[in-house]
């Protein structure tokens, strides 16, 4: 038994000590906007923010969430920044299969929190774990600097 | 009460009332050789439905406007990122004048009335950049029809002719009158009224939404996380299977013993399938604990030994012979007997991955007399059929749900329909509500590559300096021979097929005025070796050839690449307009300092692309690609802003390709498993991308594959402007260069 806090609520799950914490978020707590995409830390797919970080959450066993709190894509939009970020990500039609944008979300309102202009270097630095196979790198790029120049 | 017409002999729509008012416009049509639905009872005379079984079986809805005046057009096209959700609905909403705000699409269900008119009416299939181009005339015809019963209906109301109405916005509009109606509110009375045979279509000069870039339909619900994808699909008591494949393609599991397997807490069963060992458990994670406990022994007696450096040597001693002819012009050999020179050069281009961002997976819920399927697929009709074949059922038997991919790049539309029959094959034995999940890993080893290819190039030059003959030979494997080989066609009875060899796409449509030219291939045959379409097929490897060959051309007779392209194209308006416009875009001669340009340009798919990449070299061999520009005419493009958006992506797409993309196979095993050693393109490595459309006005040509291949061959271009070296194969970590 453990229980997490996601989103800003406690959730008991019985599930073995190394099943990913993605897999619980998708498969017990039902909150399939994080993906798989690899399972290695390798694209990004699943980042959620653990107490505002980034994570790979393909990676993290369950046991080692322990009482952080975990925050998903489905609860982003209820942030400020998080907010921006989607809406701008719509404007300017940056999804295409979408199947990375989670992560992509993620990792963009992760930098912005931390640097409100972010320079094309601290984008690549932060973004570049994030793989995107239908190629939205330019329109991220180009969100990332809208929202810095225009809402923060 | 419904109406019904005939709007070509294999299509029609009929249009009624809908439970509780609105309007239900119906599609009739498509595969008649389909005979899967003969169980149907035959139609009674009811006014002009045709008599077809088949066809009166497949009327159903296509598209709903309700009282409110919203709209709901479904999509028989998948959707793969495309935008194909979006795109085709404007096409319909263009000829029926909607608002489009009021509009929302859902991918349909699996019916011959959805079918792709690009594949003769026979399968919805998403491949050959399909989608936009072979539903658009259709698509317009049932918006104008719905457009004028509307108008018909408000005339009878009002009493007024209806030539004296306009449509706006989802309104039919009296000006003389001094009224409006919604079309909701119309709807009923719509429905009514006999469906124009010959509807009139708008002059593209009036076009109001296409042409148009709204925002995708599918945005919001992309930035949220609650788009639902295969992988997303939850039903009640579901248990999740991973397999264990042979190492190599199609050994057969000899012995499991499963003892450990099934001692992992929460592993349901193991079951031998045609495909491998299916781990079934209550989760993905104990499914996947349990494949690791697993012990296999594999007959691999009769399992593939391909091994990249082996066939590499082969297929190179096959350049030395004459294959099929593909395209003759003129008399080569005389014309290379006359010429002052004729050279040649050959080139070489690996497996690869499509790697799409969301692995493969298929829910199926079976309980031995009826299914319901779930997968993201590219080729939904034939997966229906072929998970029928595994479980024993009609196709009225199956309710087949295709999900958007995250992704599919061809992968997902393999008319074998491997990853379907494989979780149709676990859920026959467990009969219970089963998601196969693929990992990275499964989907990276799994199969169904890019085939490797060989081309070898010549061109003969008189003493004038003119190009006289021109051959290219390919060897490359034949990724439809397995449909055929397999005698599947034979167990899809009257299934009938259209003719998919010609996806292949051999004629690389060199578009240079040169008046012998010679084309041959080797289509090789490799049942073992599982191989299949990807993003712009043979393009990929012949353009490449073509244009960096037609490069070293330029040069050798001092011309400038561009200049040189230019005036072999006077006899191709659209070729040359698309040169002139990325030459003018790029700024053409003239690179940033310490850097290099390159260029290419080809037809494909009735659309038309030139690009130009810039690179820089460092001394120890650290390439950075800076620019990519590119120039399309797409003829006519339906929604701009996704036009451009397929172009970047497929500039990416290839360079991922280009730089990095290679499977090696060693003895029959593939050594390549994930993102680690399998590596594609990052935000870091990508350089400023630029498109510009060039608008002809012609039919809407395809787009997705169309930026892909001039990449390679323009990047290639580039690195010999930078440093004189030439590219003969890929990927480019080959060469030594480091990519940064
Ligand atoms: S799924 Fe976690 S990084 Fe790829
Ligand atoms: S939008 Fe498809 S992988 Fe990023």
């Amino acid at each position: 038994m453990f229980t997490i806090r996601v989103n800003g609520i406690a959730h008991t799950v019985d599930v073995s000590e190394d099943k990913p914490l993605l897999w619980v978020l998708r498969e017990n707590l039902k909150l399939t906007g994080s993906k798989y995409g690899c399972g290695q830390a390798l694209c990004g797919a699943c980042t959620v923010h653990i107490d505002g970080q980034p994570t790979r959450s393909c990676v993290m066993p369950i046991s080692a969430v322990g009482d952080k709190q975990v925050r998903t894509i489905e609860d982003i939009g209820n942030e400020h920044i998080g907010g921006l970020v989607q809406a701008t990500w719509q404007e300017l039609n940056v999804p295409q299969c979408g199947y990375c944008q989670s992560g992509q979300i993620m990792a963009a309102t992760a930098l912005l929190k931390d640097n409100s202009s972010p320079s094309d270097q601290d984008i690549d630095k932060a973004l570049s774990g994030n793989i995107c196979r239908c190629g939205t790198y330019p329109r991220i790029r180009k969100a990332i600097h809208k929202i810095a120049t225009e809402q923060l | 009460m419904s109406k019904l017409t005939k709007l070509s002999r294999r299509h029609f729509i009929r249009v009624s009332v809908m439970a509780g008012g609105g309007l239900l416009v119906a599609c009739g049509g498509g595969s008649s050789s389909s005979k899967n639905n003969n169980t149907s009872t035959p139609p009674t005379d009811n006014g002009g439905e045709p008599t077809n079984p088949a066809e009166a079986f497949q009327v159903g809805e296509f598209m709903r406007i309700s009282t409110d005046n919203k709209i709901t057009i479904l999509v028989g096209a998948a959707e793969i990122g495309q935008g194909a959700l979006t795109a085709i609905p404007m096409i319909v909403a263009e000829e029926l004048d909607a608002d489009w705000s009021q509009v929302s699409s859902e991918s349909s269900p699996v019916a011959a009335r959805f079918n792709n008119p690009y594949f003769a009416n026979l399968l919805q299939f998403t491949v050959a950049s399909s989608a936009t181009r072979g539903y658009f005339e259709g698509q317009r015809s049932v918006g104008a029809a719905v457009r004028q019963m509307l108008v018909n209906a408000a005339a009878k109301r009002w009493e007024v002719p209806a030539s004296s109405l306009r449509t706006e916005s989802s309104y039919v509009i009296d000006d003389i009158g001094g009224r409006r109606a919604s079309y909701g509110e119309l709807s009923s009375e719509a429905a009514q009224e006999r469906v124009p045979t010959n509807p009139s279509l708008k002059n593209p000069a009036n076009y109001r939404i296409i042409g148009s870039s709204p925002q995708r339909l599918d945005a919001a619900d992309k930035t949220d996380g609650s788009f639902q994808y295969g992988i997303d699909v939850d039903i009640p008591n579901m248990l999740t299977a991973v397999i264990a494949r042979p190492p190599r393609f199609n050994g057969q599991a000899l012995n499991v013993d499963d003892n450990a397997a099934l001692a992992v807490p929460g592993v349901r069963g193991v079951y031998t399938i045609l495909g491998g060992v299916a781990v079934v458990a209550d989760d993905f994670w104990a499914a996947e604990k349990g494949r690791k406990a697993l012990q296999v022994q594999w007959n691999e007696l009769l399992a593939g030994r391909t091994d990249s450096d082996t066939q590499r040597n082969a297929y190179n001693l096959r350049l030395n012979l004459p294959g099929l002819p593909i395209r003759i012009d003129g008399l080569v050999l005389t014309a290379q007997l006359f010429a002052s020179e004729t050279v040649s050069a050959d080139y070489y281009f690996p497996f690869m991955a499509h790697a799409a961002m969301e692995p493969l997976n298929v829910v199926v819920d079976y309980d031995g007399s009826s299914a319901e399927i779930w997968t993201g697929t590219q080729s939904a009709t034939l997966d229906k059929v072929f998970a029928g074949l595994v479980l024993g059922l009609l196709p009225d038997q199956i309710n087949f749900h295709v999900m958007p991919s995250g992704g599919g790049f061809g992968r997902r539309g393999n008319p074998l329909a491997d990853y379907v029959r494989d979780a149709c094959a676990v859920a026959k034995q467990i009969r219970q509500p089963v998601k196969v999940i693929w990992t990275r890993e499964d989907d990276m080893k799994g199969g169904y590559y890019r085939p490797a290819a060989a081309v070898r190039v010549s061109a003969s030059i008189d003493s004038a300096n003119n190009i006289t003959a021109w051959t290219h030979r390919s060897v490359t494997q034949d990724v439809t021979a397995l449909l055929y080989a397999e005698n599947l066609l034979d167990s899809l009875a009257d299934f009938t097929l259209p003719p998919l060899k010609e996806l292949t796409d051999f004629e690389t449509g060199m578009p240079y005025k040169i008046d012998n030219v010679l084309m041959d291939a080797h289509l090789t045959v490799n049942l073992n070796m599982p191989a299949l379409w990807m993003r712009s097929v043979n393009k990929f490897s012949d353009v490449f050839a073509q244009e960096t060959f037609i490069d070293e051309l330029a040069l050798k007779v001092n011309k400038n690449p561009y200049n040189f392209r230019r005036d072999l194209l006077s006899e191709k308006p659209r070729h040359r307009a698309v040169l002139d416009a990325v030459a003018d875009a790029a700024n053409w001669g003239f690179p940033a300092s310490g850097r290099s340009q390159g260029i290419a340009v080809m037809g494909h798919w009735n659309s038309f692309v030139a690009q130009v990449v810039e690179v820089s070299v460092s001394a120890n061999r650290e390439l950075t690609v800076h620019r990519v520009v590119s120039a399309v005419d797409c003829g006519t493009a339906v929604n701009p802003d996704l036009v451009i958006a397929q172009v970047e992506s497929a500039v990416i797409f290839a360079l991922s390709s280009i730089l990095f993309g290679e499977i090696l196979l060693e003895d029959g095993v593939v050594q390549q498993s994930n993102f680690d050693d399998y590596p594609v393109l990052r935000m870091y490595q990508t350089p400023a991308i630029e498109t510009i459309i060039v608008n002809s006005g012609n039919p809407v040509g395809g787009v997705g594959e169309l930026g892909v291949p001039c990449v390679g061959p323009a990047l290639a271009n580039a690195i010999f402007g930078a440093i004189g070296e030439r590219i003969r194969e890929l990927p480019l970590t080959r060469s030594n260069f480091k990519i940064a």
